[in-house]
């Protein structure tokens, strides 16, 4: 693919483009960062402690709060008081809070647990306490017809709590610290109320429950996406797949237009098109009509595919600018490169399968909850880290290899047949392009990242408010749209001859070289005696 | 008609002045005012001046001057179509404004018992070695002076009624907590697209309105209570922690959603506590430039006090003999090489012998089996002197 666009282009046009693409850019900022509000939001619950006094209550839910609400107690000095015991208490908690309602802009529901667990000398928590909730989850969608239940599920969580004062009589009543608990994972917000109805049975024979320590309440925090940040998403989304698609369209329509065959670059570049468009298709519309729960792990799957086709590409592109005289042009050639991102990309998806996918059925599991599951997840992780690393390496060393060339290259450039000089300089112009820009989405992508890590959510100027993670997500989703977009824009093979732009009576080049120059064939010999031909021919 | 804001008990007690200095200045104003006027007009214009004192500083919670009911009634079971929360915003002693907070959230009148329960059992627990013990038998007299104790407890009542704002609102007690601002439909809008603040800004916010913040008197003790309110509320602040949890990709960092989570109310009051011992005398001082009175440090170019700091216009009183502010240390245990020396004020200590059972191997089971057996231990109390 010699020849293409970005090599002819004049500079002025080519600064206008850059400017067009930059206003994109901030733009795509902006809309994050000022009108949609912050991508998430957390909602504390504190669960109510109800009293399952099997023969009052019909219903088999407990409400913590409203109408029919069931039998509570405050604390569970007043349970002992009571002879209440612990398989009779169920902690309740109604999602959302009153006067609210769940909508399927939430997109996603996640609840992590946490235990309030105060020190007491002689109900100390054992090494290795394992607690066993059960726990049964419930919808509905008026407040007033029966609850459905949804999920049911006996669950084990691994307690790490440590206590940072002396164990002393003195330190009684204080809490220890402990770690947040993953709980549930919804894939789909479709209904207006949820109920969790949570049990800690106590069985003295089975182990169960035992050496947890005096627990005094259980909150949980709900993480929901923010409606106003879906419908921002959505809407960008949606702007942004038929961009994509018209520009990948007349991609590929440039190429069939050639009189040869696509080469692997062209090919690899239409790919990295196809998966972009993959991920702005806005299937997530229907997430809003019908209750896929699915949709979350789709969405993970998607990232996956691009960010795949994303390393490729780079690693495709180094080596077809390598320069080393060497037949390539087949995919063959990288199995040795993209073979880490393929495995990579592979074990990240089996992680995904077995936390994501087995959601779906019990969105109660955690993969982390388990010792062997805690193992396999991190075995996948750390080969998905290797793969990485691995492919970092490949690729460093290949960008070192092309650098290399190229200076060896320039030596010799002066000495070269113009057209076969042209060949080179737009060669290292193309690839110093692409390395730059990718450099600069790389290093605003880390930057940003940084940025929204280390701060605090938002910033004000004056009367507005900037939502920094917001801005994050959306500049750097529309980042890579337009980079995307660059490429297939600026790396589409130009119709235009080498000669055409430099007006000045050098006609140097035919069209002959055209056909030759549009492939990454660079043997010793072949080429150049055409170019030498052809240059001759013109020169004649 | 009553016309004397001090002798009312009331959950809100009219502020700027001490009790005393509030008779002294009636009877200073119906004497200047009233000599020429008829007696109901005079009246009225005490009335009209006794609401607008009343609207300036708070008084509430450990610092209510009711008889305090320490341990709610169990948690209320009713519906919240019924009429039950009315009766215990009755039962409080608010004022007008107050009142109708309460009428309107159903679940603030429990939520305000139960800052009282969590403010009462902290402030026992921090002074539990000290000379004054927080108890409650000298605490209207108390409330009426500038010591450090009154500035504690008006710290840790404003600080309890925040944490237990923000837990009600957590556990769906209070039904109005953050988008409340707007009308309902606005409110479904806000909470849909996500622009809602969070419980404990919310808490805060409606804390200043409870307490009729807004407008802070001139008046010395006024400001001080104002800041000591402050105090109260800021260490709940400081005391929040971040916590986040990352759920990009295949649980990546990539998407992180971080909260601030409310330290248990021990953190709070042990903060409190270490305020208290470094609190900070301060005197009024008319700043040059607006003519109004600021609060100073004790030395004369010192700065006005930080923030954080409590502060206080008297000494307190040593609480060693019974007084109208304490019922003195007479008859308290103590420990004997730590805290006798100290709470005794110098009377020495008696001591006993004691034959006590108490369990002991527990087998305690989550929530509430217990066994135990019991163990008869001998051991020496001390108790400090009378005389």
């Amino acid at each position: 693919m010699a020849g293409a666009i970005i090599e002819n282009m004049s500079t002025k046009k080519l600064v206008i483009v850059g400017v067009i693409l930059l206003l994109f850019q901030v733009f795509s900022f902006l809309v994050g960062g000022l009108i949609a509000p912050s991508p998430t939001t957390a909602i504390h619950y504190l669960a109510m402690k109800c009293v399952d006094a099997r023969k009052v209550q019909q219903s088999k839910w407990f409400m913590p709060w409203g109408p029919n609400q069931c039998n509570k107690i405050r604390d569970f000095d007043e349970a002992m008081v009571r002879m209440i015991e612990a398989n009779d208490i169920v902690f309740a908690v109604h999602i959302p809070l009153p006067n609210k309602e769940m909508s399927p802009w939430f997109q996603f529901m996640l609840v992590i647990m946490q235990f309030d667990i105060a020190f007491k000398v002689v109900n100390q928590i054992e090494d290795g306490a394992e607690v066993t909730i059960d726990v049964g989850l419930a919808y509905r969608d008026d407040s007033v017809s029966e609850w459905t239940e949804m999920a049911h599920s006996i669950e084990k969580r691994k307690l790490s709590c440590n206590f940072t004062t002396s164990k002393t009589y003195e330190n009684e009543g204080r809490y220890y610290e402990c770690d947040l608990l993953p709980f549930m994972e919804l894939g789909s917000v479709a209904h207006k109320y949820y109920l969790l109805n949570i049990r800690l049975p106590v069985s003295e024979r089975k182990r169960v429950n035992v050496g947890i320590g005096e627990i005094k309440d259980i909150r949980l925090v709900g993480i929901h996406q923010n409606g106003g940040f879906t419908k921002v998403w959505f809407a960008m989304k949606t702007f942004l797949t038929p961009s994509i698609l018209i520009i990948m369209v007349w991609y590929w329509r440039r190429i069939t237009l050639m009189t040869r065959p696509p080469v692997l670059l062209e090919k690899v570049i239409f790919a990295l098109g196809i998966s972009m468009t993959f991920i702005n298709i806005p299937v997530e519309w229907f997430s809003v009509g019908f209750n896929w729960t699915w949709m979350l792990l789709f969405g993970d799957i998607r990232q996956g595919i691009f960010y795949a086709m994303l390393l490729s590409f780079w690693i495709i592109f180094c080596g077809e600018h390598l320069m080393d005289q060497t037949e390539r042009n087949r995919f063959a050639v990288y199995w040795k490169q993209v073979g880490p991102i393929v495995f990579g990309s592979f074990c990240l998806f089996i992680f995904d399968m077995c936390e994501r996918g087995v959601q779906l059925k019990n969105p109660f599991y955690s993969i982390w909850a388990s010792d062997v599951g805690t193992e396999l997840a991190m075995a996948f992780i750390i080969v998905a880290g290797i793969c990485a690393c691995l492919y970092f390496l490949f690729l460093c060393f290949m960008v070192f290899q092309v650098f290399r060339n190229i200076s060896g290259k320039r030596t010799s450039l002066p000495a070269m047949s113009k057209a076969r000089r042209l060949h080179y300089e737009g060669l290292i112009f193309r690839f110093k392009f692409l390395m730059l820009v990718t450099l600069a989405c790389a290093a605003m992508t880390v930057i940003f990242f940084i940025i929204s890590q280390v701060n605090e959510g938002h910033w004000h100027w004056g009367d507005y408010t900037l939502q920094v993670n917001s801005a994050f997500f959306t500049g750097i989703y529309g980042m890579w749209n337009l980079y995307v977009f660059a490429i297939m824009f600026l790396y589409a093979p130009s119709h235009k001859r080498y000669g055409d732009e430099q007006s000045n009576g050098d006609l140097g080049v035919n069209s002959g070289e055209d056909i030759q120059l549009t492939t990454t064939i660079t043997h010793l010999d072949g080429p150049t005696e055409i170019y030498k031909m052809t240059g001759k021919e013109a020169q004649e | 008609m009553n016309i004397q804001p001090h002798t009312e008990v009331r959950w809100l007690r009219s502020g700027d002045f001490s009790a005393e200095k509030h008779r002294d200045e009636e009877q200073r104003l119906s004497g200047i005012m009233c000599t020429r006027l008829p007696r109901t007009a005079c009246l009225l214009r005490l009335i009209a001046l006794c609401i607008l004192l009343s609207q300036t500083s708070a008084y509430f919670g450990l610092t209510g001057r009711e008889p305090l009911v320490f341990l709610p009634a169990p948690l209320s079971n009713e519906s919240p179509s019924g009429k039950a929360h009315l009766k215990q915003c009755e039962q409080l002693t608010l004022t007008r404004r107050q009142k109708r907070l309460c009428r309107r959230e159903p679940g603030l009148a429990e939520t305000l018992r139960e800052s009282v329960r969590l403010s009462l059992l902290e402030c026992r627990y921090q002074f539990r070695n000290e000379r004054w013990n927080c108890s409650l038998d000298g605490r209207g007299s108390l409330l009426k002076r500038g010591f450090k104790e009154t500035a504690f407890l008006l710290a840790v009542s404003s600080a309890a009624l925040t944490h237990a704002l923000a837990k009600a609102c957590s556990s769906g007690r209070m039904e109005r907590c953050t988008c409340d601002d707007s009308s309902d439909l606005e409110h479904r809008e806000a909470w849909q697209w996500g622009i809602c603040g969070d419980n404990l800004k919310y808490s805060t916010k409606f804390l200043k309105n409870f307490l009729g913040q807004k407008r802070v008197s001139k008046d010395l003790r006024a400001q001080i209570d104002s800041h000591n309110i402050n105090v109260g509320v800021r260490a709940v602040k400081s005391g929040l922690k971040t916590t986040c949890k990352c759920h990009g990709v295949s649980g990546s960092c990539a998407v992180r959603t971080c909260w601030k989570q409310l330290s248990p109310f021990h953190d709070t009051g042990r903060l409190l506590k270490f305020r208290y011992d470094s609190a900070v005398r301060v005197l009024s001082v008319t700043n040059a430039a607006t003519g109004e009175a600021e609060l100073a440090g004790p030395r004369r170019h010192s700065h006005s006090p930080r923030p954080m700091d409590l502060v206080y216009l008297e000494d307190s009183p040593s609480f060693c003999r019974p007084s109208r502010y304490s019922p003195g240390t007479a008859g308290r245990p103590c420990a004997k090489d730590t805290s006798c020396q100290n709470l005794c004020c110098g009377r020495g200590y008696n001591t006993a012998l004691r034959h006590t059972t108490l369990s002991c191997h527990c087998q305690v089971r989550w929530c509430c089996h217990v066994e135990c057996q019991t163990c008869l231990r001998e051991e020496e109390v001390y108790t400090c002197k009378k005389h």
